[in-house]
């Protein structure tokens, strides 16, 4: 399949060779829990025990992680591209090219492995299982999902095989081809509840939003494929002298379309409205679409670019991309931030937050990407510009990887604090009348005799069959059939029965069933009544204290937001100190770099601000609300994937050290430390104490934006003390008293700012949405009205035709087979002179 | 060829190991139900000497299940030998009797086995549900009949196979024929084997009349080449026909011949008994029609079209039977896909498939007769003529998979006189989900849907055909009007593709979304066998769709002992 170069060294390991498990095991884990789901719905050890799929999918996520950390163990320990492995051939064919040549095409997936590759396959296999993990405690416990969680495991496994397929995959091709499937299953699971309009809007607008891009991405690889002869593998594409017969202009072209389709994934400016609806999704899908999958895909196509930033070939003819793609970033992440402010639900804070920092990472590998480009950075006498090119990238990649974990954590998090306190609401309302909810079944039969007005005598006595006074399980079974409204299996009868039988002797007499039917409907009258009041759970205005009552959640929130924030020593800090200082270092060698580059700086303080204020309303200060004061600890389902990402993002410090800021392709083995403490001191010395003055000076300017100004702000507007008698752990002990101290003695009113037009259009998004929807409106509406019509008139009109005349065709062709053998013969005969008259026709 | 082996001679046996295995288990079959206690009296004497032929039975040897399982081990058997020929390279061996060769074993020859014996082997597996034994405590009529009858339909099973192995053995015209009647003969009672049905009985005899005047046709047609070449081995007809193969002796010849193996593959206008046929008879049997029977008049058309009338040696560039067997394959295809469309009896429905099938094989010969073999192009069109054998081979061998698994599915419902409508499959897959998907499997594959087996059957010969229309066009830069008019075969063979599209997708409506019929809502008749079958033609259509490597490789190897000579 193409050919490489020979700087490229191929490593048989035996961990490729099982590299396409870690996607296939899913993608086939995704018909499997399809249909167990559909044949054991409802049944009690499906649900309990294999929890509806959700720990199928959890054996197969966790064996597609082990063979991520084999085939990653094997490339650390290699330290080299491992680069093209043809794994599987579908079939070979031979096509004609323009030059009446014969092309071999092979059609078939490979595995392709450096050093993105790796960073995103640990990022996604890793997430995925965790995530997974929280699922269960989290989509199982919620009696709304039952017997419907096995679409959402299915859907789940599929989403994270779409996203392990697209960064294994070898060709363009093939990522295009998971990047749709991703995109698909996103539908999916963000209208997982379809049944609530705004679920299934918030589903359609995420699919329409990245098709937008997608078809520009789909125009882009169309461009590339022409442009490299009818190649879209990486091995041809991205080999050095296949680039140096491109034209460069063109390239450019179709990076850019492409990278149209990566903004439209990853929800920037000006494709990022179906970001924040998408949190119509449950929390789970959330995570997985903010951390593990969808939105680090856009990243991914970008940072896939860098080997055509990087050729010799294209050397300082694609900047202007560079910059583009620098400074979407750097305006999304202003703006991103800047809507955040005002959000007061929990988990739009958090959506907004990834716009942001993917904007980060984005304006990073434009920088990158940039420096890649206009630098002399390959071979010998150049090694100080090679530094600096993958130390730009590798900020960029290792804030994708921080940003991950964190928001990840963030996410699991916050959806744990949504649980409880819909939990804790629910509690508290419905204490007075607590009871298990009815069986569906006797609801719908109550429902069913009050719409016929028939009593529970009329009924009773109608389906008693033997006439003996009572009803036993297989009459109750035959008249629930009758009625059409459940036919169940005898071991669903039993609760039903239960339920109705208040003396316990296995049979049903009529005052039982009377009265039981009756109270059937009281309750569903009541609920009715119940879902009548409104109570957001994700809103932060009915939160607040919770640092006492979910400890380990709330530490995974702090750790999460500081390392979100950039504070120092934490995950974050690393990376986002690289992309600020390296747009910068961009930014004195072209000015058009200061637009991204002070969009960065500003905006590190902005997420200072937001994030600090989205803890302290929802853990710091007393309980808003009755039911935030009644929370209480979440299960363990959720709680282990919080702490293994909360120890992931405190120990940043450990990978800083180990080298991961500087991981990127072409980066070899040398460039990781020798011992951890060298690590560390060269971490701390380019951090805080650079011997370039300007960097210095920048990297505290940054520091102070980020960790002083914007949490100061937030610390001294939100929170508080906790109630009297509530007690946290220590650790939050320092938070808590300095929030304390600020907002006593700094708190100031910002209900003038609050009010003012600009909060007004930040709460509006900016008014996007709106323009989008009149542009949709006014001109494509009716477009697509005219579309209709060609559609159901032309195109609809000559199937339909084509349909008819075959179908008429086919009535005559059939009154030929009359069924006598006679006419079988002469029509044999006929075939036989005809065959005779072409014969002889030919030869004379 | 002097190195052949005689006939019975040293190596005889082991080289044709398969076949013999067939006929030891034919004798196995004949002798085993039969043995008995019987004595017999030397006369004149007292003294009686155990003869065990005939008498009271045993318990185990007359148990009526004995002769399907007898008849499925001996096929798998058959089946895993010619198999195991194939590993390590197969060593080409050649029967011959003084200078006249019989049967060549070779990779071309032994593919073909594989696909008899593995559709009969799975015919075999599934007919012990489908025709079910009854226990021996069962004295009600047709119980005993049931049992009485076991052995004679895997008998006919057996030398069917037979048959067809020297069918694709064959190195001589007579012997081919030989074998192509004996496995005819045997698919003509089994399709009348349910002879207490109306259309079982009837099928059988439409079968048999129309399918006797083809061989009639065709025998005459042999003659006729005899009379005028004075021998029916390939080889020497093969010299004979480029010699003088433009006289009219030989043209009426192959016309005749045409119309023999036109009947076997149901090319339409010859193919009307064939729809009767697979409605009448048992599903399995159906199956075996529409894929190993259906395989062998592939062997035969290949033979005469490829082997003696060979294009390669030709001199002027039109092959004889170029537009004859081109105007065959249109017809054929699109008769078979419209007839489709309107049928409500799913067995016709997939018979008219079947027929289309046809069409598109014959096709694909057709574009080994449009290639040019002067001098400089020959070896382009070697490589044109291989790829296109490789995808009938490939088409051939896939089509056991995923049409004798419909059958089978059909053969299920007709265990309780389902299957003739549509409506009967109403609701499967509230009834049995396993076999509504597979059923759905079998038709998308049927219908060319990626990623399985029938869509890479499809697509191999597709572009086994335009390759050959394009390479006719010469080199340089290629003008439409250049390009050879049998790349139209191509294209009116995708248009029937996409028409055949509707009446498969429509059994998956009626299956997932129909109500099941009044008095057809209970679960399906058992039968582990069968439905091992059928899961057995699932795996292989899947895994043939997505891991088709080593599979086309071997089409390729056998593809190449046809054709290679060239």
């Amino acid at each position: 399949m193409g050919s490489t170069s020979s700087s490229e060294v191929i490593i048989h390991s035996s961990a490729v060779e099982y590299a396409p498990l870690i996607l296939i095991l899913p993608m086939l884990a995704f018909p499997v829990i399809l249909f167990l789901g559909k044949i054991f719905n409802g049944n009690p050890f499906w649900k309990n025990s294999v929890k509806e799929g959700g720990l199928i999918a959890l054996v197969i996520m966790g064996a597609s992680l082990l063979l991520s950390l084999w085939l990653i163990k094997d490339f650390i320990g290699s330290f080299d591209s491992m680069d093209e492995f043809t794994d599987w051939t579908w079939f070979t064919s031979s096509m004609w090219n323009s030059g009446n040549e014969t092309d071999t095409v092979v059609f078939g997936f490979g595995v392709h492995v450096d050093h993105i590759t790796v960073v995103l396959l640990f990022v996604a296999s890793f997430l995925c299982l965790l995530i997974n993990s929280f699922a269960i405690g989290y989509m199982n416990t919620d009696p709304i999902n039952d017997n419907r969680n096995h679409r959402f495991y299915a859907e789940f496994v599929l989403f994270c095989s779409g996203m392990l397929g697209m960064v294994l995959a070898d060709s363009f091709l093939w990522l295009f081809i998971f990047w749709e499937l991703m995109g698909l299953c996103s539908y999916l699971l963000i209208g997982f509840y379809y049944e609530r309009p705004s679920a299934a809007y918030a589903a359609k607008k995420a699919f329409l939003t990245t098709r937008v891009g997608d078809v520009f991405l789909m125009v882009g690889l169309a461009m590339l494929w022409t442009l490299f002869d009818g190649h879209l593998d990486y091995a041809y594409v991205f080999n050095d002298d296949n680039i140096a017969k491109v034209d460069p202009a063109s390239l450019a072209w179709a990076l850019g379309l492409m990278f149209i389709g990566a903004v439209g994934k990853s929800a920037q400016f000006p494709l990022h409205v179906w970001l924040p609806d998408a949190m119509e999704g449950p929390t789970p899908v959330s995570a997985l679409i903010h951390a593990a999958t969808m939105v680090n895909a856009g990243l991914y196509l970008v940072a896939r670019m860098f080997p055509f930033f990087g050729s010799e070939h294209m050397f300082g003819q694609l900047d202007d991309l560079a910059f583009i793609i620098a400074a979407i970033g750097g305006t999304t992440a202003v703006m991103a931030a800047a809507i955040a402010f005002v959000q007061t639900d929990l988990k739009k804070v958090l959506a907004y937050s990834t716009m942001s920092q993917l904007a980060y990472i984005f304006t990073g590998l434009g920088a990158a990407l940039y420096l890649a480009n206009t630098l002399h950075w390959h071979g010998a006498g150049h090694e100080v510009e090679h530094g600096i090119v993958v130390v730009a990238f590798g900020a960029a990649l290792f804030h994708l990887f921080n940003h991950a974990m964190a928001k990840g954590m963030l996410f699991m998090a916050s959806g744990a604090v949504i649980h409880e306190v819909h939990h804790a609401h629910h509690h508290l309302h419905h204490d007075d009348h607590h009871h298990e909810p009815s069986p569906k079944e006797l609801v719908m039969l109550a429902t069913y005799l009050k719409e016929k007005d028939q009593s529970a005598f009329e009924f009773f006595t109608s389906i008693d069959l033997d006439g003996s006074g009572e009803i036993d399980t297989y009459e109750f079974k035959e008249a629930l059939k009758s009625a059409e409204i459940a036919d169940l299996p005898p071991w669903e009868m039993e609760p039903l029965m239960n339920a109705i039988d208040l003396d316990g002797n296995g049979k049903i007499n009529v005052p039982e069933l009377d009265l039981t039917l009756t109270r059937v409907l009281l309750e569903e009258a009541h609920d009715h009544d119940d879902h009548h009041e409104e109570f957001d759970a994700q809103s932060m205005d009915n939160m607040g204290g919770l640092a006492s009552k979910m400890p380990i959640t709330a530490t995974a929130m702090l750790v999460g937001s500081l390392s979100i924030m950039g504070f120092p020593l934490i995950g974050g800090f690393w990376s986002k100190e690289g992309i600020i200082a390296n747009t910068w270092r961009v930014a004195l060698d072209d000015p058009r770099f200061m637009y991204p580059a002070l969009c960065v700086l500003l905006g590190a303080g902005m997420t200072g601000f937001y994030m600090s204020r989205m803890w302290l309303k929802t853990f710091a200060g007393s309980p808003k609300g009755e039911v935030a004061a009644h929370v209480g600890p979440t299960n363990t389902w959720i709680k282990t994937p919080l702490f293994i990402l909360t120890f992931i993002t405190l120990s940043g410090i450990i990978l800083a050290s180990m080298g991961f800021t500087h991981w990127a392709p072409e980066s070899k083995g040398e460039l990781l430390h020798d011992s951890l403490l060298d690590g560390f001191l060269y971490e701390m010395e380019h951090a805080f104490a650079n011997h370039d003055s300007f960097f210095f000076i920048l990297s505290y300017v940054a520091l102070f934006f980020g960790a002083i100004v914007g949490p100061g702000l937030a610390l001294s507007l939100y929170g508080g003390k906790l109630d009297d008698g509530e007690t946290a752990k220590p650790w939050f002990t320092p938070v808590l008293a300095l929030n304390a101290a600020i907002k006593g003695r700094y708190h100031w009113d910002n209900s003038a700012l609050s009010e003012s037009t600009l909060a007004t259009a930040l709460s509006n998004r900016l008014y996007f949405d709106h323009y989008y929807d009149m542009a949709m409106l006014k001109i494509v509406a009716a477009f697509s009205f005219k579309a209709a019509e060609a559609d159901s008139g032309v195109i609809d009109g000559t199937i339909k035709t084509i349909e008819r005349t075959s179908q008429q065709l086919s009535t005559k062709l059939r009154a030929l087979t009359t069924g006598s053998a006679r006419d079988y013969i002469l029509m044999a005969a006929i075939g036989t002179l005809v065959l005779f008259g072409l014969i002889w026709g030919v030869v004379a | 060829m002097t190195d052949g082996i005689e006939p019975f001679g040293e190596g005889f046996v082991t080289a044709l190991a398969p076949e013999f295995v067939l006929v030891i288990g034919l004798f196995t079959l004949m002798i085993v139900p039969n043995l008995g206690d019987a004595k017999f009296r030397i006369p004149l004497t007292q003294v009686r000497i155990p003869w065990l032929f005939g008498g009271k039975r045993g318990t185990l040897d007359s148990d009526p299940r004995l002769p399907g399982i007898f008849a499925s081990v001996f096929f798998v058997m058959a089946f895993i030998l010619a198999v195991v020929s194939f590993i390590g390279g197969m060593e080409t061996k050649t029967i011959a009797s003084g200078t006249n060769e019989l049967l060549k074993v070779d990779e071309f020859s032994r593919l073909f086995e594989l696909i008899f014996y593995g559709a009969l082997a799975l015919a075999s597996i599934a007919s012990i549900d489908r025709l079910p034994a009854t226990s021996r405590k069962d004295r009600s009529v047709s119980g005993l009949y049931n049992n009485r009858r076991q052995v004679d339909f895997y008998i006919l099973l057996m030398t069917c196979g037979l048959g067809m192995s020297v069918v694709a053995l064959a190195q001589d015209m007579f012997l081919l024929f030989i074998g192509l009647e004996l496995a005819s003969f045997s698919t003509y009672v089994l399709v009348a084997f349910m002879k207490e049905t109306k259309e079982g009985s009837e099928a059988g005899m439409k079968y048999f009349i129309v399918g006797s005047v083809a061989s009639g046709v065709g025998l005459y047609g042999l003659s006729l080449l005899y009379l005028w070449s004075g021998s029916l081995q390939f080889e020497e007809l093969s010299a004979h026909f480029n010699a003088t193969g433009m006289d009219p002796l030989p043209l009426t010849a192959l016309g005749m011949l045409l119309v023999g193996f036109g009947f076997k593959v149901s090319a339409a206008p010859f193919h009307f008994a064939a729809p009767d046929a697979y409605a009448g008879a048992p599903g399995p049997v159906a199956g075996v029609l529409a894929t190993a029977s259906k395989a062998m008049g592939i062997v035969g058309l290949l033979r005469i079209l490829l082997v003696v009338a060979s294009p390669e040696g030709m001199d002027d560039a039109t092959t004889v039977w170029l537009v004859a067997l081109a105007v065959l394959s249109v017809v054929t295809m699109t008769w078979g896909n419209l007839a489709a469309l309107g049928s409500t009896n799913p067995k016709r429905m997939l018979a008219y498939s079947s027929v289309a099938h046809a069409g598109y094989m014959l096709a694909a010969i057709t574009a080994i007769g449009a290639l040019n073999w002067e001098a400089d192009h020959a070896d382009a069109s070697r490589n044109a003529a291989l790829a296109v054998v490789t995808a009938l081979m490939f088409h051939l061998v896939v089509l056991v998979c995923f049409k004798l698994g419909a059958f089978l599915v059909l053969s299920l419902l007709e265990s309780e006189n389902g299957g003739h409508t549509l409506e009967s499959l109403g609701g499967l897959v509230k009834r049995e989900p396993f076999l509504a998907v597979a059923m759905f499997i079998f038709m998308m594959s049927l219908a060319g849907v990626p990623p399985l087996a029938g869509f890479l059957s499809k697509l191999l010969v597709v572009m086994g055909i335009v390759k050959a229309a394009l390479l006719e066009s010469g080199s340089g830069s290629i003008t439409f009007s250049e390009i050879h008019w049998v790349w139209y075969l191509a294209l009116i063979m995708v248009i029937n593709s996409a028409i055949s599209v509707f009446y498969y997708l429509r059994v998956g409506l009626v299956m997932f979304f129909n109500e099941p019929e009044e008095g057809r809502e209970g679960p399906l008749p058992n039968g582990t066998s069968i439905r091992f079958a059928i899961v057995a033609c699932v795996a292989s259509t899947i895994y043939f769709g997505v891991g088709a490597g080593q599979l086309i490789a071997l089409c390729e190897s056998a593809a190449n002992a046809l054709v290679g000579a060239w």
